[in-house]
């Protein structure tokens, strides 16, 4: 224990050692990964029929469609900035529980400061294409990237590599390397995934529920992790 | 010798000329670690994590709050008295040089180790 170790001589290696644990034990009993994790499954769950009702799609005679994801505008933006509060809510009240003071509040700052990226990114696409439609046309591999990269999506991510720093937590920064990476790259989160017949609604849900699927993993994952270490 | 509590030490001579009684010392090195990674602690979380007697611990929140190095915050949440210890800028200056100290010791013996 801390006080055996504390009281083991005078050595000081032995004191740096202490002084490190100590302050790896205080980390541990500060985080509360879990909550943050299915705080932000729950919004992603919620989020899709709020995409699914509120997209416009107008289909042309020559099979092409356009479309405008009016919900994901709506919807997204503000409730971000709540889930960003719960999570800063719980995070406080849990540390005070046990007896110490949070340190959330990068995380929540970093939270706030991406959804205002995300929705002038957003709101700005939709300003923009409607009256140069041909410049959907010639977007390249990497602007497509882009694009996701300020998707709200992708936007949990990169508030969730300033909370793995802050927690300075390498469990939670492979997590959100590996989510970056699927809804990046791998998941068409802005051009929809699904069988052939299947609605544009349909289709923009799968890559939806698939990332709410590995948050929400993430958060059993990270659950499972703090009770055992509390056992 | 040692150097007000707080205050770096001289750039020259041994790093054990340079330590701080009031920070060096175990529990109170302790105390100042966990205040400096929470922010700010409850008296119990410390007595727990410390394995310290309440009497204990008193004494030794006091020398450093004595020495301007914490905090001090008596209140109630309910009918429970809690109280919240915080470090001061020269708490977290204090815990920087003992730590730079510490490091300076480790880094001098093995010096002394390897020839």
């Amino acid at each position: 224990m801390i006080a055996e170790s504390l009281s083991a001589g005078g050595d000081p290696r032995r004191l740096l050692s202490e002084v490190r644990s100590l302050a790896h034990r205080v980390r541990l009993d500060q985080r509360m990964t879990w909550v943050a994790l299915l705080v932000l499954a729950g919004v992603t769950f919620v989020g899709i029929p709020f995409d699914w009702l509120g997209m416009t799609v107008r289909c042309h005679p020559d099979t092409s469609c356009e479309f405008a994801r009016r919900g994901v505008l709506y919807y997204w933006p503000p409730a971000l900035l709540l889930a960003y509060a719960a999570i800063a809510v719980s995070y406080v009240r849990a540390a005070r529980a046990r007896g110490l003071g949070a340190r959330v509040l990068p995380y929540v700052i970093a939270g706030a400061a991406t959804t205002v990226v995300f929705t002038a990114a957003w709101v700005a696409a939709s300003l923009y294409f409607p009256s140069h439609p041909e410049s959907m046309q010639q977007l390249s591999y990497w602007w497509l990237v882009l694009d996701r990269l300020v998707s709200p999506w992708s936007m949990i991510g990169v508030a969730l590599v300033v909370l793995a720093r802050i927690e300075r937590n390498i469990g939670l920064l492979l997590f959100t390397v590996a989510y970056l990476a699927l809804v990046l790259l791998v998941l068409p989160m802005n051009e929809g995934w699904g069988l052939a017949g299947w609605g544009l609604q349909a289709r923009f849900a799968v890559p939806q529920a698939i990332s709410g699927a590995v948050l929400l993993l993430g958060a059993v994952g990270f659950f499972t992790a703090a009770r055992r270490r509390q056992r | 010798m040692t150097a007000a509590p707080g205050t770096p030490e001289p750039a020259a001579g041994h790093p054990v000329t340079g330590l701080d009684e009031v920070v060096h010392q175990r529990a109170r090195l302790g105390i100042l670690t966990i205040a400096h990674e929470a922010h700010r602690v409850e008296f119990g979380y410390l007595r727990t994590h410390l394995e310290l007697t309440a009497g204990n611990l008193s004494k030794h929140l006091s020398v450093l709050e004595s020495a301007g190095l914490i905090e001090v915050e008596k209140g109630y949440e309910g009918r429970r008295g809690r109280t919240w210890i915080t470090l001061t800028a020269a708490g977290t200056t204090a815990l920087a040089n003992e730590i730079a100290r510490l490091k300076q010791l480790i880094a001098r013996v093995e010096t002394t180790d390897g020839q």
